[in-house]
């Protein structure tokens, strides 16, 4: 099977954002203010210590952090 | 705001689709009830691309074997359960749960060689479960079903179990996890939050919704009102789904836990089984929640044939094309095709958490004008 894109990255792609109370980095993509896509690699996942209780939780310093980004311009919100 | 550039809008966009991999997915896929299969007798079971048989021996262990004896090409599974062994009905040759030829009984003794193909088997919760591993490797520990909590106690109705066979490949049904809108225009629910979280070999989608007043039959109205429902439903693997589905009403919540799980019988063909077990309390005491489960039953078996008529009549598409409103369908086969690969060969964006939150405004904006005009619609026919 080949990997496939999804295409609506390429309408906007993925970012970096630092989490700020444990300096994870990870990748977003805000389609809109309430879309949130989050991609996460080893080294973040390892570094969060706010996942534990709730695995399909959102860490809520990171949750704030992705806010702050968009706010402040240094993550674009596309549409 | 998103600009098409005139080459873009122009170019028909054509509909992909591969070759179905000839493999099958790697990990614990549910056969079912695990009572099923204790009658002392042979089951066939078409899994995996083959023919398998599963028996239960005397010592009450639960067993599954390729179906075919290594002698002369028996069926086992047209057999009989003798002691702990499975006797091919053809020259009674036995076979052990380890997959080796324990005894012909016209022969001195059993040849070198004698061992057939046996899959690991583990039961939870009453269920039957296979380990399935194109690589021929042991179930690691790591790799599990969680026990599902209402499925021994007391307090919780038995299992209502279904069983379909669907023919078409099974990426359709996992398809399913990240698509939101399916549930507003195939199973009459109307979805207001929607968010899907992959990590490891664990699948999840957290949807909370509410009723469809359109959509509520007529004369249907007995019984406490239905506001909506939270479920948090995620795929332990590449089969095994566990839904904690609570329904809201008026004044009190219901609980109940959905299985929605399948084995692959060959590349274009699978079967798929629901579960559901529903919690007893004050408002909803013993023969009540088990007439609810019945209930919940048939409507999730109704669920499931109208996913089946969109399978049959839709086309399989490797690179379907997206709106922002839509999951990410693109990351989920990036997650599942983990299952289809090597373990030396899974790669880190396969298993790496990621995580997907919709905007629900549109949609729900949407469907709730829609949801009117259905309603409007209806008084006015019967005005």
């Amino acid at each position: 099977m080949t990997a496939r894109q999804d295409e609506r990255l390429l309408d906007g792609p993925l970012l970096p954002v630092r989490c700020r109370r444990c300096a994870a980095e990870v990748l977003v993509r805000k389609a809109s203010w309430e879309q949130t896509s989050i991609q996460w690699n080893a080294a973040a996942r390892a570094s969060c210590v706010s996942l534990g209780d709730d695995p399909s939780g959102t860490c809520p310093a990171l949750r704030s952090a992705i806010q702050e980004a968009a706010l402040t311009g240094a993550l674009r919100v596309a549409g | 705001m998103i600009h098409v550039t005139a080459a873009e809008s122009d170019a028909v966009r054509a509909i992909e689709a591969e070759a179905i991999s000839s493999r099958f997915a790697r990990g614990w896929h549910c056969l079912g009830p695990a009572g099923t299969f204790k009658d002392g007798k042979p089951h066939t079971v078409n899994a995996f691309g083959q023919k398998l048989v599963v028996f239960t021996g005397e010592d009450g262990k639960t067993n599954v074997l390729d179906g075919y004896c290594r002698h002369m090409g028996g069926d086992l599974s047209q057999g009989t359960v003798k002691g702990n062994e499975i006797a091919c009905p053809f020259h009674d040759w036995r076979w052990g749960g380890d997959g080796r030829c324990k005894k012909i009984p016209y022969s001195r003794r059993v040849p070198l060689r004698a061992r057939t193909a046996a899959w690991p088997t583990m039961e939870q919760d009453r269920l039957l479960f296979v380990w399935n591993d194109p690589e021929g490797s042991k179930p690691p520990a790591d790799v599990t079903i969680p026990v599902i909590e209402g499925a021994s106690r007391d307090d919780w109705t038995d299992w209502r179990w279904t069983e379909t066979v669907v023919h078409t490949n099974c990426r359709e049904v996992i398809d399913n996890v990240v698509d939101m809108a399916h549930f507003f225009y195939i199973h009459n629910s109307f979805p207001t939050y929607f968010k899907n979280v992959f990590e490891g070999h664990v699948a999840t989608q957290i949807m909370k919704g509410k009723s469809r007043p359109d959509a509520r039959r007529e004369g249907g109205g007995e019984g406490p009102r239905m506001l909506g429902n939270s479920s948090v439903a995620s795929y332990h693997g590449p089969s095994f789904m566990i839904d904690e589905l609570t329904y809201h009403y008026e004044g009190f919540d219901l609980r109940s836990v959905l299985i929605n799980s399948h084995y692959p019988i060959d590349q274009n063909s699978f079967s798929l089984h629901s579960g559901i077990i529903v919690q007893h309390s004050d408002e909803l005491p013993p023969e009540a929640a088990e007439a609810t489960a019945e209930k919940l039953s048939s409507f999730i078996l109704a669920g499931f044939e109208q996913d089946i008529e969109i399978w049959r009549n839709k086309t399989r598409i490797d690179n379907p094309l997206l709106c922002e409103e839509d999951g990410p369908v693109y990351q989920l086969r990036r997650w599942y095709e983990q299952f289809y690969v090597d373990v030396a060969d899974i790669r880190p964006e396969m298993t790496d958490r990621f995580e997907f939150e919709i905007d629900t405004t549109r949609p729900v904006e949407s469907w709730q004008k829609e949801v009117e005009e259905n309603l409007a619609r209806r008084e006015g026919a019967s005005a």
